[in-house]
């Protein structure tokens, strides 16, 4: 067998992809002309499909800040912090993001996904066990997979199935990490983080919460889903991403746990990369200012997550399960999913197209995420385009 | 009490039957009869999500752990049966 047998699989995926039109993986934006317009071939195309939650991409002072840091401390760090240092900017996000989650540690990394991988590679190792919740994202799955540690799914957001699982583990129970979201990204579900922080603590188990797609959404303050619940006090690590609300590109790690100010002298992820450029550290801040001083983008933010919905939802389609800033269509199969989604794409409209084996229960779905920045016309667009869909 | 590799094989061939018709897995392939020397992926054309997702079945039918790592070698209703035993012996 030749090493490059296992991609004729792929080629037919490919070829599947690109004979219905535009191939959704391989779309090109010409331009953007602001948080929620490009353009695509000449034409211009409405962004509902960008995670860009809180419309900073474009933010006046955002962009300053960012501009500032590149003509002060140039394009990029060109090392690891390990061996190059930090800049003072990393060391000044730490202190920003273990303010803003009210706990004394916190870590940044190069991506959201570099942050699943270091976090979970430090802190979990042969001989460990891992909960992780079966729609859980992929950086969790390989951050998982990568350290080592003997991995049991449970089923997604069910708490009897979890409390099975961690019966069946015995003594490894006190010894072992729950992983789940916050809000989930296919469909814009919420986990019952205050649930499974009662069932950590009476198995004396650990509970790590990715809050990629929930923070600067849920939570008075803009934490996510645990600050919502009551209980960001209790869960031991917050992961997270600055490639959604914060419009910018990294990932996080807070914690009430000391010991999370070591995981930098044993990460991989975290010493063998570069560190995030000081562009995007200035951008990053700043955008975390906003969202802590600026209540209001939250409330349009959901405003129009709610207009989508339900003028989704009025339609008739089969929407995820609760009004959310993701709003994912579900359809009948592979083939409709993509005629629909080059049928949208042509009226202007930009969703996400999801196929299985990557999503919840098998299903196929247009995915769209709401945006602040997004007016109420654009929004009733997205509607109108959706409903051509049903002639 | 000690499980026989054929007792558990036919009832893993029964619980995947009937996880297939509750999941609306419905491809020509997934209709084929589910025997012990069945391959999971090239007969019944399963991807890895169902594939995990009938492995939560099988855990809770049993009382069993089985770590997602196992799932590379398991490729036949035969070869689960071998897990489940193992793991249920521990």
């Amino acid at each position: 067998m030749s090493l490059f047998e296992k991609f004729t699989a792929v080629k037919r995926l490919r070829s599947g992809l690109a004979n219905a039109g535009t191939d959704p993986t391989q779309v090109v934006f010409d331009t953007l002309n602001s948080a929620t317009e490009g353009v695509v071939k000449g034409r211009r195309i409405i962004l509902a499909g960008t995670n860009n939650y809180l419309g900073l991409t474009f933010n006046r002072e955002c962009i300053v800040a960012g501009v500032a840091a590149l003509e002060s401390l140039g394009t990029g760090t060109t090392g690891s912090r390990m061996a190059n240092g930090s800049y003072a900017a990393h060391g000044a996000l730490e202190e920003e993001l273990a303010d803003f989650y009210q706990c004394p540690n916190a870590m940044v990394f190069s991506t959201g996904y570099a942050a699943n991988l270091g976090v979970l590679t430090a802190l979990l190792g042969k001989g460990d066990a891992v909960l992780l919740d079966s729609d859980a994202h992929a950086s969790l799955y390989d951050g998982c997979r990568m350290s080592g540690a003997d991995i049991f799914r449970f089923k997604h957001n069910d708490l009897q199935s979890l409390e099975r699982r961690l019966v069946r583990l015995k003594d490894r129970a006190s010894r072992c990490l729950i992983v789940v979201e916050g809000m989930y990204s296919v469909l814009g579900d919420c986990a019952p983080v205050a649930e499974f922080v009662a069932l950590k603590e009476r198995f004396g188990a650990s509970l790590l919460v990715d809050e990629a797609h929930s923070l600067g959404v849920y939570g008075e303050r803009g934490c996510g889903v645990a600050e919502a619940q009551g209980v960001l006090d209790k869960v031991d690590f917050i992961v997270g991403t600055f490639s959604k609300s914060l419009g910018a590109m990294g990932g996080f790690c807070a914690s009430r746990h000391a010991v999370l100010g070591l995981f930098r002298y044993v990460s991989r992820p975290f010493m063998f990369t570069a560190s995030p450029s000081p562009a995007v550290m200035a951008t990053t801040r700043e955008a975390l200012r906003q969202l802590r001083s600026r209540p209001e983008l939250k409330q349009t933010l959901w405003s129009n997550a709610r207009r989508l919905y339900c003028g989704l939802q009025n339609l008739g389609f089969e929407l995820g399960p609760e009004i959310s800033p993701v709003v994912a269509v579900r359809c009948k199969d592979r083939e409709s999913v993509l005629a629909n989604w080059n049928r949208l794409l042509e009226a202007g409209v930009y969703v996400n197209m999801m196929l299985p084996p990557a999503t919840p229960a098998g299903g196929s779905f247009l995915r769209c995420s709401a945006s602040a920045a997004h007016t109420p016309e654009q929004i009733d667009t997205i509607i109108e385009k959706f409903a051509e869909l049903q002639e | 009490m000690k499980l026989s590799t054929e007792a558990v094989s036919g009832q893993l061939a029964e619980i995947l039957a009937q996880y297939l018709k509750n999941n609306w897995v419905d491809t020509p392939a997934s209709t084929r009869a589910v025997t012990a020397t069945t391959n999971m992926v090239s007969d019944l054309q399963l991807d890895s999500f169902q594939v995990m997702e009938f492995m939560l079945e099988v855990e809770d039918h049993y009382d069993v752990a089985i770590d997602l790592e196992s799932l590379s070698n398991i490729h036949t209703i035969l070869d689960l049966a071998g897990v489940v035993i193992a793991a249920h012996s521990e």
